[in-house]
Parts: C-alpha cells; sequence; structure tokens
C-alpha cells in the first residue's frame, strides 16, 4: 500500500479497497488488507537496518535504530567455544564422578543414592562448568551509593569461584556503567536527601498496612496526583514494588476469555502478570508491526479457541525502552494499530519514563504523541528517580477500579514514606516545580551523554544494539569466554560493568549492557570509553563492519561547544 | 516393546490438531527467571541461530581431512569412517542426550526429550530438521561413490545411516524402543 492510501485509514475512512483486491480465502485466512505491508523491495543482507520506517508520517523525528547482524566468522568461532566449554565441562563432570577432583556441587548422601535423585545432574551443567567459572562479574557487593562513581567490596576466590572471602579492602571510586541511575538520583545528599530524612522524621519508615486498610498516607495521595499531573492523565496510583505493580496488576484488568499480544522480549514481571491472569497469550515478533497486525486481525477474525466467540478484551503488552537490547517501541504504530483495530495498550515504561523525551515524560513524550492514546501507562520509580516502587496512570474509572480491585491495594503494603517523598521531590525537580533549572540541566545532560557515548563506541567499531536514543547501550561480545575477561578487565580498569551471556539471551549474542547516566560527566564517559576500546583492542571486539559516520557540521559545532 | 512417551496435549508448541492458529506459535507462557526474553526453552532455537549449519558443516570437513591425514588409511575407508563417526556423533548428541543443560521455567516438560524432539517445540518439517536430515544422506552418497559401491562398505555405511534417519521420523517423535533412554 503506498503512504497515503495508509494515512487514508488512519483518517478513520471508511474506505476498505485494497491494493490488489483480494478476497479472503476458502480456509478463513483473511489476507492483504494490513495497515503496514511487508516491505517488498531487496533487503540488505549485512544489516537489520531499521531506520525505513515504511510509516514514517507517524514519526516527527527520525527513528534510528539497528541491529547489525553477527559476522558469520564470529558466529562461527562463538560455536566452537561454546563446543569446547561443553567437551571440558563434560571432561570436569567425569573427574568429579570418579572423586579425582573435589566435588563442590551439592550431592545426595550415600544411602540415598537409590532412589529417584533429587538433583538433576544435567540441568545443572551450565551452571557447574560455565557459569561457576566467570561468577565474580556478578553479584559483587556494592558498599556505598550506586551513583556515578561507587565503592566495591573487594573479594576474593581460592577455589575458582565455589566460595568468596571478603580481604576487607574496598575498591573506591568505581565508575558505575551498570547502575540504572538515567537522571543521577541515586545521591544520599542533596534536596531529595533531606525531603526524604524529613519525612522519615515525620511518618517513620514503615507504613504497616495495605492501602485499602490504615495503610493509605496522605503522603500516597499527594504523589498520586503529582504522577498524574506529570504524566498528563487523569489519574494515577502507586504501587510498593515496580514488579509487583505488573503481576499484581495485569490479573486484575484482564481475564479468561481475554487476549494479550506480548512483545518477545517483555519483562518477566508483565510474562508473570499475563500467565496470572489466565488470558490466552500470543507472542509478536520483537517490535515488528506486521508480526502484530497478523495477529490481531487473526485474532479478530477467528475469534476465541474452540468456540470463535469474539474475545472480551484484546489487550497490546509492550515496553518503553527494552533494557536488554535498547530498543524503543514503535509507538505511533502501535497506536495507529490499535485504533485501528479497538484494542487496548499498556505501556510498560519501566526504563523509559524520565529518560526519554524533551520533558522526561517518558516515550510518549518522545514520540510527542498524546498520553490519553494509551489506555494503561505503567512505569516503575525505581529508575530515573532514584526511589522504589511503580505506578499505574489512566481514566479516573480504571483506576478507581484498580484501586478496589488490584491484588497489589489489597494485600501488599503500600509505599514507604520517605521512598514516597524521594519520588515526589525527584519528580518535581523534573517538572522544574522546584524552582530551579536542574531538571531541564540533568534531562539535557542525559541526553547529550547518551548521543556522546553511542556515537563514540560505534565509531571506535564495537556492535552497539538499540536506538540511538536510548540510554541503555548493549555492546556485543559474543564469545563465552568474552564475558568473563570483559567483565573482569573492566574492573582491574576501575569500572563496573554488567555482562549477560546464555541463556538469558540468544545464544550467540552475549552482551555487555551500559546505562548512561547524566550523573557522568565527559571525563568519566571518556575515562569509561579509553578502558573500553582497550579493553576492545585486547580482546578483539571491534566486530562491526559499517564504516565509522562521518561528523556532519552540526555535529561539530555542537561537539566543539561541547568539548571543554 | 514400545513404548509411547507422548508430550501431554497441551504442551507449548503447534500441533496439527491446533491448525486453527495460523499465526505465531501459541506458547504456554512462563515465568522467566533472569532471562531477557519470553523463550521458555533457548534449546529449542539453538539449530536455527546464525551460522550453525555452516559450523556443523565445517566441523564434518575438519573430521574428514584429519581422517584424510592419517598415512595409512585408503580413501573409501576414511569415507566410511567419515560417515560413521558424523553419524554416530550426531546420534549422541541430536537422539541420546536429554534435556537441558540448564534450568528452564517450563518444570521440566523437555527434560526427557532429546535435542531432536525438544527443536523448535516439536514441530515438524522445518528447515533446520529438513537441514539435518539432508545432510547425512548426502554424506551417504558421496561415501558410497568414493567407496565404489563395495558391499561391506555398502552394509556399515546403509545401516549407519539408517541409524541416524529412523528417528527423525515424525512417527518415532517421542518413541523410545524396549524403554531403552526413556528416563
Amino acid at each position: 500500500m503506498t503512504e497515503s492510501s495508509a494515512n487514508k485509514l488512519l483518517n478513520g475512512d471508511a474506505c476498505h479497497r485494497t491494493s490488489n483486491g483480494k478476497k479472503s480465502s476458502k480456509n478463513g485466512f483473511v489476507k492483504n488488507h494490513c495497515l503496514f505491508q511487508q516491505p517488498q523491495k531487496y533487503r540488505r543482507p549485512r544489516e537489520r537496518n531499521q531506520n525505513v520506517t515504511h510509516n514514517s508520517s507517524l514519526y516527527k523525528k527520525p527513528y534510528v535504530e539497528s541491529f547489525e547482524e553477527t559476522p558469520l566468522l564470529v558466529a562461527v568461532l562463538t560455536y566452537m567455544g561454546y563446543g569446547i566449554l561443553t567437551i571440558f565441562g563434560y571432561l570436569r563432570d567425569f573427574l568429579r564422578h570418579w572423586n579425582i577432583e573435589k566435588c563442590h556441587v551439592a550431592r545426595e548422601r550415600e544411602e540415598q543414592k537409590d532412589f529417584v535423585p533429587l538433583y538433576q545432574d544435567f540441568e545443572n551443567f551450565y551452571t557447574r562448568n560455565l557459569y561457576m567459572r566467570i561468577r565474580d562479574n556478578w553479584n559483587r557487593p556494592i558498599c556505598s551509593v550506586p551513583g556515578a562513581k561507587m565503592d566495591l567490596v573487594e573479594r576474593v576466590s581460592h577455589d575458582y569461584n565455589w566460595t568468596f572471602e571478603h580481604t576487607g579492602k574496598v575498591v573506591k571510586d568505581v565508575i558505575n556503567m551498570g547502575s540504572y541511575n538515567y537522571l543521577g538520583f541515586a545521591e544520599n545528599s542533596g534536596a531529595c536527601a533531606d525531603a526524604a530524612l524529613e519525612a522519615t522524621q515525620k511518618y517513620g519508615v514503615g507504613v504497616a498496612s495495605t492501602r485499602c486498610e490504615i495503610g493509605n498516607l496522605d503522603i500516597h495521595e499527594e504523589l498520586e496526583q503529582l504522577v498524574a499531573r506529570f504524566l498528563g492523565v487523569e489519574s494515577s496510583m502507586a504501587f510498593g514494588m515496580g514488579f509487583a505493580t505488573n503481576s499484581m496488576n495485569i490479573p486484575a484488568l484482564t481475564g479468561k476469555g481475554c487476549l494479550i499480544l506480548s512483545d518477545e522480549l517483555n519483562h518477566a514481571s508483565l510474562v508473570l502478570g499475563a500467565r496470572l491472569s489466565g488470558s490466552t497469550i500470543r507472542v509478536f515478533k520483537h517490535n515488528n508491526m506486521q508480526s502484530l497486525e497478523k495477529l490481531l486481525r487473526d485474532a479478530i477474525v477467528h475469534g476465541q479457541p474452540r468456540t470463535h466467540r469474539p474475545w472480551k478484551k484484546i489487550l497490546i503488552v509492550v515496553e518503553g525502552i527494552y533494557s536488554m537490547e535498547g530498543s524503543i517501541v514503535r509507538l505511533p504504530e502501535v497506536i495507529a494499530l490499535k485504533k485501528r483495530y479497538k484494542a487496548y495498550l499498556y505501556l510498560d515504561e519501566a526504563h523509559s519514563i524520565g529518560a526519554l523525551g524533551p520533558n522526561g515524560r517518558g516515550v510518549v513524550d518522545y514520540f510527542g504523541l498524546d498520553p490519553k492514546d494509551v489506555d494503561i501507562m505503567m512505569g516503575t520509580f525505581t529508575k530515573s528517580f532514584g526511589a522504589a516502587g511503580g505506578y499505574i496512570g489512566g481514566k479516573k474509572e480504571l483506576i478507581d477500579y484498580l484501586r478496589r480491585h488490584s491484588h497489589s491495594a489489597l494485600y501488599a503494603t503500600s509505599m514507604s514514606p520517605p521512598v514516597a517523598q524521594q519520588i515526589i521531590t525527584s519528580m518535581k525537580i523534573i517538572m522544574g516545580e522546584d524552582g530551579t533549572t536542574l531538571g531541564a540541566d540533568r534531562l539535557r545532560q542525559l541526553s547529550e551523554n547518551t548521543t556522546y557515548f553511542r556515537r563514540k563506541l560505534r565509531d571506535m567499531g564495537f556492535i552497539i544494539y538499540g536506538n540511538d536514543d536510548s540510554p541503555v547501550v548493549p555492546m556485543m561480545l559474543y564469545m563465552p569466554a568474552k564475558i568473563g575477561a570483559f567483565g573482569r578487565e573492566m574492573l582491574k580498569r576501575n569500572i563496573g560493568t554488567v555482562v549477560v551471556g546464555f541463556p538469558a539471551t540468544p545464544i550467540i549474542e552475549s552482551r555487555a549492557r551500559f546505562c548512561v547516566s547524566a550523573a557522568h560527566t565527559r571525563e568519566m564517559l571518556d575515562t569509561a570509553l579509553e578502558a573500553i576500546s582497550e579493553v576492545g583492542d585486547l580482546l578483539q571486539l571491534k566486530y562491526s563492519r559499517r564504516e565509522p559516520s562521518l561528523p556532519s557540521l552540526g555535529w561539530m559545532s555542537e561537539e566543539s561547544l561541547l568539548q571543554d | 516393546m514400545q513404548q509411547r512417551n507422548q508430550p501431554e496435549p497441551n504442551e507449548g508448541g503447534v500441533k496439527e490438531k491446533n491448525k486453527e492458529f495460523p499465526g505465531e506459535l501459541r506458547q504456554r507462557r512462563k515465568m522467566n527467571v533472569g532471562v531477557a526474553h519470553s523463550e521458555v526453552n533457548p534449546n529449542t532455537r539453538v539449530m536455527n541461530s546464525r551460522g550453525i549449519w555452516l559450523t556443523y558443516l565445517l566441523l564434518t570437513v575438519v573430521l574428514h581431512v584429519v581422517l584424510l591425514s592419517i598415512p595409512f588409511f585408503t580413501v573409501p575407508l576414511v569415507w566410511t569412517l567419515t560417515n560413521v563417526i558424523h553419524n554416530l556423533v550426531m546420534y549422541l548428541f541430536l537422539h541420546t542426550v536429554k534435556g537441558t543443560p540448564f534450568e528452564t521455567p517450563d518444570q521440566g516438560k523437555a527434560r526427557l526429550l532429546t535435542h531432536w524432539e525438544q527443536m523448535d517445540y516439536g514441530v515438524q518439517f522445518t528447515s533446520s530438521r529438513k537441514f539435518l536430515t539432508i545432510s547425512p544422506i548426502v554424506l551417504y552418497i558421496l561415501a558410497s561413490f568414493y567407496t565404489k559401491y563395495d558391499p561391506t562398505h555398502f552394509l556399515i555405511n546403509t545401516s549407519s545411516l539408517l541409524s541416524v534417519l529412523l528417528p527423525k521420523l515424525p512417527q518415532f517423535h517421542g518413541v523410545r524402543i524396549f524403554g531403552i533412554n526413556k528416563y
């Protein structure tokens, strides 16, 4: 379909002419009336570069997202790596079995060896033989506030990571590239901390009840009104835990006979909430609007399984920023689809609230859309606000319904007062209502840091996933040994990073994930980038086969203004 | 004594009777702890990943070249050995080893399934399955040619090929003959 006809449909035109006038075929498969056609043109095999939007009239600014494909040689070497590790794993298991090597894994007692086995040996294979060897990259104890720099407890292991000992020393001033500290509110001094201190002295720390009973404080009401104003919705409700917000509220919203269409890479809380609700769940390919549209059409045409009755509700569940890929949801297209097919939209802005958009109001602000188009706006206070908890915003009837029916409101303790006060103060700072320009400064700093960091990493030759504007930067490592090596080398250079491998990611796509923060100064980023480049040369991580982008004139002037 | 080890009827995956859902695979959603995707069993996607077919072909070629380098093996012997060792290793990894080397959130549904049965959640005739069925056949044809259709070699090659082709048939999905390898 051409763009003009797509526009006509978006304007609510009742014309249903298709590009080729095909009718539905005999088995009920409805074809070719889609809003977003599969692109027929030849796609360059090198990259899945998605910066060609077929409905670019919906986007007010260029949407540049790239997921460069794994080079074939690297993929082959990665499989070889896993193969060698597997062979050595079998060898080590053999040695442990015959007591040549000391066995640290839990074992059954001798008397129980003839019973049904208690421990599945094979299911622990990766944990024993791969994860244990590089375990020192995770669960590092932090002994300061996780701001732009943090202190780590030094640990050593004398038996290859099976046990750790604390040496008693502290590694000071490690640059923190892993905390979700997008606006730098993770601090123990300043306006937020003082306000939280006052709130502790006024209310105490614990609430000792649920929202429905005696746990509804006036600070909660103030918080909820502020959040509603911040998001631009009619009303909102705050919960004590971000994970629980998703998992306890989706069951209250949908049930049996409803359909949930969720993205491939949705967070575990959304998956759990969807599963607890008892609805039918269908998964569409990550950020792929053709896949989503196909699912919508098939669902509406065929109805519920077996009975073919119409669905009671169709809920599309997407996230603002996907934290493992760094990609931003194609919100204008999702909203266009939802309006056309009369579905509901649940947007989880855990990472994008406060981090995207010119005013920090999230992905809706970033695309310049109307918040009233999103039926349920969910988010967390953990990332950009430096607090804990989650919220849901939407129409007043919806939130009133949730106040009575949400499991979290009925059974979970409400948010702690100092945490609520921290959110109120930080939100007011972001909105600029505290009288200073601190919020606007931080938002600008975050967006500059993001652009600078991403551009520098790409120019160095690393493969970076995700949207150019997202502060989550996954950098590909691919090979299993490099996961451990990268984490350790970065720590040697005093930089703390988060690395992820299989099975949390697809088998060849292990990565290191950086989270850029507004608290990072240009010097810190430069130090980090230098170290990353050094480690990248040491470990040969510069896989990208794209030419580094030439700086345009606009960049030159901005960069000369920003640098020093 | 053939014992059927049928997976439960509503296990994740599109079975033939659920053909009324054209479109995405219908999966039972699970609580995925510590992972960044909603894939319940990552083992199902390994054979579809980028570069794995090439790796498999390269490994076979390397095996063949190594065998060819042994001075006192004749060419027909080397080809038969390649064929037999390839089929043996394929049988071991695809049809003997069961379950996953990591914990999956599906409460052990795949614990009794071999890797071949886990591929694509049991959907038959996907491209990986077709590729892995055709490659031993191609190797067999090459081996037959290079052994000049000698009867002994023919017998060995054919029985080896059958041992690796029979478990791949859809009728043998979940079948454990004489209870071998059942648990």
